[in-house]
């Protein structure tokens, strides 16, 4: 009797263990989120009519252990970028009653398209340090100054004026944009977040960035990539013109004598 | 309806661009000018990057000047030997230009230097015809035509070497002063993605004193290949010739064109003129503004290479 009633509280006791202990050491043993993600459009072909496209990027989260969509246990970022290129920043000053650009500078590289989305603004979702690691929001851009500009100049008041108005002009142009609340939820592990692609998205391959976090730390972060391309007659000619200019340019010529030349016939038979 | 345009890299309504072909081909068949002095910062208000304005506009320019050249050919109105020699000058004239365009936009000062030509230029002339339209207009109203002009008379110009004989035009000058207006026109044509007509044709009349019959063709016959060869140039060595663009300002230019032929035949021209002139005037009035009025963004962006 008394070994059946040991038993019977030991039983008891690894029940009670199996069924508390998930909760007291959950941290340690429950396996880690991590995030799958996915974009609705692999290429984007530019072709003579593109104006513009959206695109979805959508993803999971593994193990997710939100209980539902509206929790906000997890915050996720989606980050488009463009392909970086050197570019010139001129700054006009009046000189003589007339605004000529004067100051310059020139840097090596910043992304020419970048779209941002996060399920709530990112300064409350990570400390800036994170954000600057990962070039996550306009602010952690890395915009690197060209060589020669960059000695004695890299730190200055100038060169942060520089970098704000590449943001402004950027974002002007459309081709820097931010959603705050730009990804969703639906239930407890699907987000998505639609990015609209403006009509004048420099033409070139996307990466798009993929973060996952809780409570300020990264847990996990997923990168794909979109190919751009000029497409169809938009391509042909494109080529042409930039690996092919003189015949583009003789082609440009004949097209136009033509056009002026069909004209002065058709006229002249019509007034004679 | 939309397209993409392959170097001004921006999807831009072809209605737009007709229109606006059709309108300055209008005006250029009414007038019997090039209009490009008005394409070209029409284009740039309506959002096309300067140099790309520039470029495609010179396309725009073979197309009208070789309708209005073969008509004048037709009529037997073209001296073709001093042609070649304004020519000579012109093609040395534009490879100078497009050069500058290409140093001016490497230091950044190419949309400074293209908006003081153009008011200087549009400055100019509008005054000018607007004063010579108006008076003509007052001289009709007051019911005496008819103008005098002085001739035989020798300056300068007969005193240069190179003496060649000019039949058509029935002169015997030096080929230096054909050479150097062609030259200073061929510079501002690729300058300024115009024909230069309304420059060259003055100076034809007055400086080297060509009979009128001959002043337009010639001066069309020349602006062909000028303008061509800025096409050339400016496609291969700044990629800067948009040929959709280029195609839709055409069509819809040599269609205005004949329009503008034909109200031309029909319409007061002293009229006219006043209001071609007041046109002329605005558009080097608005180019002033942006020069001097403080911009609300003082920062820019360029790119590397081509359009942007």
């Amino acid at each position: 009797m008394r070994n059946l009633r040991n038993a019977a509280i030991a039983a008891f006791a690894v029940l009670l263990t199996c069924l508390i202990q998930p909760v007291l050491s959950a941290p340690a043993d429950l396996p880690r989120e991590t995030v799958e993600a996915d974009v609705s459009t692999r290429s984007v072909s530019i072709t003579s009519g593109f104006t513009g496209m959206e695109i979805i990027i959508f993803g999971t989260v593994e193990n997710s252990r939100q209980p539902s969509a509206e929790a906000g246990t997890y915050d996720v970022v989606v980050v488009v970028e463009g392909t970086t290129a050197p570019a010139v920043v001129r700054k006009k000053a009046r000189v003589g009653g007339l605004w000529i650009n004067s100051q310059s500078m020139r840097f090596a590289s910043f992304p020419a398209y970048y779209a941002i989305a996060s399920t709530r603004p990112i300064d409350e979702i990570a400390d800036a340090d994170l954000l600057t690691k990962n070039e996550i929001g306009f602010k952690h851009i890395n915009m690197k100054p060209a060589g020669r500009a960059s000695i004695g100049f890299s730190e200055t008041a100038d060169a942060q004026d520089f970098r704000l108005a590449v943001l402004r002009l950027k974002q002007r142009d459309g081709l820097y944009v931010k959603s705050d609340y730009g990804v969703g939820f639906i239930g407890r592990s699907l987000f998505r977040s639609t990015i609209t692609l403006p009509p004048n998205v420099p033409v070139g391959p996307l990466t798009a960035r993929v973060y996952l976090l809780r409570d300020g730390q990264l847990l996990s972060s997923y990168t794909s990539k979109v190919t751009m391309e000029r497409a169809g007659v938009e391509r042909f000619l494109h080529d042409a013109a930039f690996e092919r200019p003189l015949l583009y340019g003789i082609a440009m010529i004949v097209l136009a004598a033509l056009a002026g030349l069909s004209a002065a016939f058709a006229f002249s038979r019509i007034s004679a | 309806m939309h397209v993409y345009l392959p170097i001004a890299e921006m999807p831009v309504n072809v209605l737009v661009f007709l229109g606006l072909g059709a309108a300055v081909g209008f005006l250029s068949g009414l007038f019997g000018v090039g209009g490009g002095f008005l394409l070209t910062p029409l284009l740039i208000f309506l959002g096309i990057p300067p140099a790309v304005a520039v470029g495609t506009g010179a396309a725009h320019i073979v197309a009208s000047s070789v309708s209005g050249a073969f008509t004048q050919y037709q009529r037997n109105n073209v001296d073709f030997k001093m042609g070649v020699v304004m020519m000579a000058g012109g093609l040395a004239g534009t490879l100078i230009g497009v050069e500058v365009v290409r140093l001016l936009r490497k230091a950044g000062q190419f949309d400074l230097a293209l908006y003081l030509i153009y008011v200087t230029f549009l400055g100019v002339i509008g005054s000018l015809m607007m004063i010579e339209s108006l008076n003509a207009w007052r001289k009709i109203k007051a019911g005496s035509a008819g103008r005098t002009r002085k001739s035989g008379q020798h300056s300068w110009v007969d005193g240069l070497p190179l003496k060649m004989r000019f039949h058509r035009s029935k002169l015997y000058i030096s080929a230096v002063p054909p050479a150097v207006i062609g030259m200073f026109i061929g510079f501002l044509a690729a300058i300024m993605g115009i024909g230069g007509g309304f420059v060259m044709i003055p100076a034809m009349i007055y400086l080297l004193r060509m009979p009128a019959s001959v002043v337009v063709g010639t001066s069309l016959f020349q602006i062909v290949f000028v303008a061509a060869f800025a096409v050339l140039l400016h496609a291969v060595q700044n990629r800067t010739v948009d040929i959709v663009l280029a195609l839709l300002l055409i069509s819809g230019g040599v269609l205005g064109a004949q329009f503008g032929a034909l109200s031309g035949e029909k319409l007061r021209g002293e009229q006219m003129r006043i209001l071609l002139a007041g046109l002329v005037l605005i558009v080097a009035v608005r180019m002033a503004v942006d020069l001097v009025v403080t911009p609300e963004e003082l920062f820019s962006f360029s790119g590397v290479q081509g359009g942007r």
